[in-house]
C-alpha cells in the first residue's frame, strides 16, 4: 500500500506531455489496415512472426504522410520508437529506428506511454519476478540488482508480488503459443522504454514532478485576473529595445568571446573533462602569480569581467593603489559583502562602512553625487542587505567609464599582459590518456581554500589598517 | 481474553475464517491476473465487444471477491488481540488484500481510459484498432477466471457497479481501510523469499518456455563490434542520442 502523506509538498503531478497525444492520433493512422504501412508476416525458419514493419516502410510512410526528407522521417521514426509506440523485434534494447530491414510491430494500447500515471515499481518488481519464474537466471544484470532493491524495499509486499507473479504466468499461459510470444515482447518492450537498462537516454525523463496538475484548467477567480492584469501592465512598462541593437550587442559579444568557449575552440592546455589532466584549473586558479594569455585578454573584454576574476580584481587593485584611489573599489567590495555576507554582521558592517566611506571627513571618502549620498545615509539608519545598491551602481559605472580604461592603457596592465603565458596545448595519446584516468586525484578541498582566503583577508586587513602610532614610536625608541 | 480461557470452538472458527481469506486472496489474486491480461488486448485487433463482456463478467466475480473479503478480514482485525499468535498472519494478508486492491484499481482506471480512446459503438471504430500481430482472442484467460469461486458457502447479495462507480468504490474503500486499521504496513515480514523459481512443472512446461525465448530473439541482422550506438571510439553510450560527432 502506498502511504499517503499531506506533508510531500503535494508534487505529483508529471508535466504535460503533449506530444503523447498526437503521437497516438499518428499511430492510429499508421496502423490503418488500408491506408497505413504495410504489414506482413514474416517466415522465419519453421514459425511466422505476425504482423512486422520493416523500417524502410515505416520511413517512407512518415515522409509521405508529413512531407519530409527521408532522414528527418528517420528521426521522427526513432523518437516513436523510443516513446515506445512502435518496438523493434530483433536488439530489442536499442531503441532506434534503423534503415537496414529491420523489423517493427506496433505496440499494444495497455502499454502505451501515459502522461498521468507512471509506470510503477511494484508493476516492474511483478515483472521481473514473473521473468525468473519462467526461466532462471534471465535477467541482465542491471535487472537483477534493481531486483534485489526492490525486494529490500518493498519488502512488506513481497508477497503479493510474488503471488500476483505467479498467477500471471499462469493466466498468460492459458493463451495460444503465438499470442504469448507477442505478449511477451510486448511487456518486454514496454519495460525497456520505461526501465532503460544503464548508460541509455529514456525518452520518458522529464525532470521533478509538478506542483499543480497540468490538465486542470485554472479556475478564473478575481484573484487570476488580478495577476493577468498585473502581469500586463509590467509588461507594457518595460523599456523596449530595437532589435537591430540588441542583435549588434549579441554579435559583439559573441565575436568577443568566440575564443574563450571551450565548445568552439578547444581550450590550453587540454580540456580536463576530456583528458582527465587538471592542468588548466591549476592554471587558472584565483591566486596564481602569473596568469593565462586567454585569461588577461578576458579582462579586457569589460570592467565585470576584470571584476569577476578574483586573479583581475587583485590586479586591479593594485593598479588603484599606484594612483592612491583605492576607496572606490573599496567601497564596492564593502558593499559586495554586505550583500552576500551572513545577515548576523549586518548591522556591524553597516556602521563600518558608514564611519570608512560615507561619512564627512572620513578616511576614505568615496565621490558619489549628493543626492544617492543622501539617500544612502538615510537609508544606512535602518540597514538591509540592499541598502548601498544605488551608491554601488555609482561608483561601479564610475570605475568603468573612467578607472578601467586607464588601467588598460596603463604600464600594470601592459606588464601582465608580457608576462602572461600561454601553454602548449598536449596531445594525449590513447595510452596515456588511459593513465590520466587512472591518476584522477582529488583537488585541494574547498574548506582549506576558504581558510587560505580568510587568512589572508586578516594579513590584508591588519596591513591596511590605521598604523598604531604608539607601537611604531615604540619600534623607533627601542632601537634607539 | 486470555486465550486460555477462549474456548476450543472459538479458536477453530477462527481458523477456518483465516483460512478462508487467505484462500479468497488466492483467487482474488488469480482474477485480477487474468484481468490484466485480458486488458492488454484493448485496443489491438482482437477487442471486440465479446472481450468487453468477459471483462465485465471478471470484474464482477472480482468486485464480489473484494467485498467479502474486505469485510471478513476487517472483522477478524476488530477482533484481534494483543499476543494472539494469527495477529501476524492476519497482518500480512491486511497487507497483501491492500496492495492487490490498489494494483487493481489502477488496471480499472487505465481499461477506463482505454475503453473511452477505443469505443467500439460504430463499424469505422474499428479501423481504428490497433494491428498488434495478436491473432487469438483470450477466452481461454477468460475462463480461468470464470472458474475462480469465491471460497466462503454463504451466498451473499452484492449489487456489481459499472466501472466508473466502481473506480470510486475503491477510493472510498482504500480510504476507509486505512484509517479505521492501525496496521503499520512496514513491520509485515513475508514469507517468500527473494529469487522465486519457477515450480517443478513437468518437462514439457519447462521445453516450451525455453523455446518461447528463442521465439522471440528474432536474429539480429547486423552484430557489429562496438558496443556504442555509433562508431566514434570514445562513444560508450549506448543509443543515438550522445554528443560525440
Amino acid at each position: 500500500m502506498t502511504i499517503r502523506s499531506d506533508r510531500d509538498h503535494g508534487q505529483h503531478y508529471r508535466p504535460r506531455m503533449t506530444c503523447l497525444k498526437k503521437l497516438e492520433a499518428m499511430v492510429v493512422q499508421m496502423q490503418d489496415p488500408s491506408t497505413g504501412v504495410k504489414g506482413s508476416d514474416q517466415k522465419l525458419n519453421v514459425t511466422t512472426i505476425p504482423h512486422v514493419m520493416t523500417d524502410q516502410d515505416i520511413i517512407a510512410w512518415i515522409a509521405k504522410h508529413m512531407s519530409m526528407e527521408n532522414n528527418e522521417a528517420q528521426a521522427f521514426g526513432t523518437m516513436l520508437v523510443a516513446y515506445g509506440y512502435i518496438y523493434p523485434l530483433q536488439d530489442h534494447k536499442k531503441l532506434v529506428l534503423k534503415s537496414d530491414g529491420s523489423l517493427y510491430r506496433f505496440q499494444t494500447p495497455y502499454f502505451w506511454p501515459v502522461q498521468k500515471w507512471a509506470a510503477e515499481d511494484i508493476d516492474y518488481a511483478i515483472y521481473l519476478a514473473k521473468r525468473n519464474i519462467r526461466k532462471k537466471g534471465a535477467l541482465d544484470a542491471h535487472e537483477q540488482e534493481e531486483y534485489d532493491k526492490l525486494h529490500k524495499w518493498m519488502n512488506h509486499k513481497w508477497d503479493f508480488i510474488v503471488m500476483q507473479a505467479k498467477e500471471q504466468y499462469h493466466a498468460g499461459k492459458a493463451r495460444p503459443k503465438a499470442d504469448r510470444v507477442v505478449f511477451d515482447c510486448q511487456e518486454r518492450a514496454y519495460w525497456i522504454v520505461h526501465r532503460p537498462p544503464p548508460q541509455t537516454h529514456s525518452a520518458m525523463d522529464y525532470g521533478l514532478d509538478r506542483h499543480i496538475d497540468p490538465n486542470t484548467e485554472e479556475k478564473k477567480t478575481f484573484d487570476y485576473y488580478r495577476r493577468i492584469n498585473i502581469y500586463t501592465q509590467q509588461a507594457i512598462m518595460r523599456s523596449r529595445v530595437k532589435s537591430s541593437v540588441s542583435l549588434g550587442a549579441m554579435l559583439k559579444y559573441i565575436t568577443n568571446f568566440n575564443n574563450h568557449d571551450p565548445f568552439l575552440v578547444p581550450c590550453l592546455p587540454s580540456n580536463p573533462w576530456l583528458t582527465d589532466n587538471d592542468a588548466y584549473w591549476e592554471l587558472n586558479t584565483d591566486d596564481i602569480e602569473v596568469p593565462t594569455k586567454m585569461r588577461v585578454e578576458r579582462w579586457s573584454f569589460s570592467f565585470y569581467e576584470l571584476l569577476n576574476d578574483p586573479r583581475g580584481r587583485a590586479d586591479f587593485k593594485v593598479f588603484l593603489k599606484k594612483e592612491f584611489s583605492g576607496e572606490n573599489l573599496a567601497f564596492w567590495e564593502a558593499a559586495e559583502e554586505l550583500k552576500f555576507g551572513s545577515a548576523a554582521t549586518m548591522s556591524e558592517k553597516a556602521e563600518q562602512v558608514f564611519k570608512t566611506f560615507l561619512a564627512p571627513g572620513a578616511p576614505r571618502w568615496i565621490n558619489i553625487d549628493g543626492r544617492t549620498m543622501g539617500l544612502t545615509v538615510k537609508g544606512l539608519e535602518h540597514p538591509h542587505r540592499y541598502v548601498l545598491e544605488a551608491a554601488q551602481t555609482h561608483i561601479f559605472m564610475l570605475m568603468k567609464k573612467d578607472t578601467f580604461y586607464r588601467y588598460l592603457k596603463s604600464p600594470v596592465y601592459k606588464d601582465i599582459q608580457k608576462k602572461a603565458i600561454s601553454p602548449a596545448p598536449h596531445n594525449f595519446t590513447e595510452a596515456q590518456l588511459e593513465q590520466n584516468m587512472r591518476n584522477r586525484r582529488p583537488s585541494i578541498s574547498p574548506i582549506i581554500t576558504y581558510q587560505k582566503e580568510q587568512e589572508e583577508k586578516a594579513k590584508a586587513a591588519a596591513a591596511a589598517g590605521p598604523v598604531d602610532i604608539k607601537k611604531l614610536m615604540a619600534s623607533k625608541l627601542d632601537r634607539k | 481474553m486470555n486465550r486460555w480461557q477462549r474456548s476450543v470452538v472459538e479458536i477453530q472458527t477462527r481458523k477456518r475464517q483465516v483460512n478462508e481469506c487467505e484462500r479468497a486472496q488466492v483467487a482474488l489474486s488469480k482474477v485480477t491476473a487474468c484481468f490484466q491480461q485480458m486488458s492488454t488486448s484493448l485496443g489491438s485487433n482482437v477487442d471486440g465487444s465479446f472481450l468487453r463482456e468477459e471483462m465485465e463478467e471478471t470484474r464482477t466475480v472480482a468486485h464480489k471477491i473484494c467485498s467479502g473479503l474486505h469485510r471478513r478480514l476487517l472483522s477478524l482485525l476488530m477482533e484481534i488481540d494483543q499476543g494472539q499468535e494469527d495477529k501476524e498472519q492476519v497482518e500480512r494478508l491486511w497487507v497483501i488484500f491492500l496492495s492487490s486492491l490498489e494494483n487493481f484499481q489502477q488496471d480499472l482506471k487505465k481499461v477506463k481510459v482505454l475503453q473511452e480512446i477505443f469505443p467500439l459503438t460504430q463499424r469505422k471504430d474499428r479501423q481504428a484498432l490497433v494491428i498488434t500481430g495478436l491473432a487469438g482472442g483470450t477466452s481461454e484467460v477468460a475462463a480461468r477466471a470464470a472458474m475462480v469461486q469465491t471460497p466462503w458457502l454463504s451466498v451473499e447479495v452484492t449489487v456489481s457497479p459499472d466501472l466508473k462507480t466502481h473506480i470510486e468504490e475503491i477510493d472510498v474503500l482504500l480510504e476507509e481501510m486505512l484509517q479505521r486499521v492501525n496496521v503499520p504496513l512496514w513491520s509485515v515480514e513475508p514469507t517468500q523469499e527473494a529469487w522465486v523459481e519457477g515450480s517443478s512443472t513437468p518437462g514439457v512446461g519447462q521445453e516450451e518456455d525455453e523455446s518461447l525465448e528463442e521465439m522471440m530473439e528474432v536474429e539480429v541482422v547486423s552484430q557489429n563490434k562496438t558496443s556504442g550506438c555509433c562508431h566514434h571510439h570514445n562513444c560508450k553510450v549506448g543509443c543515438l542520442l550522445c554528443l560525440l560527432s
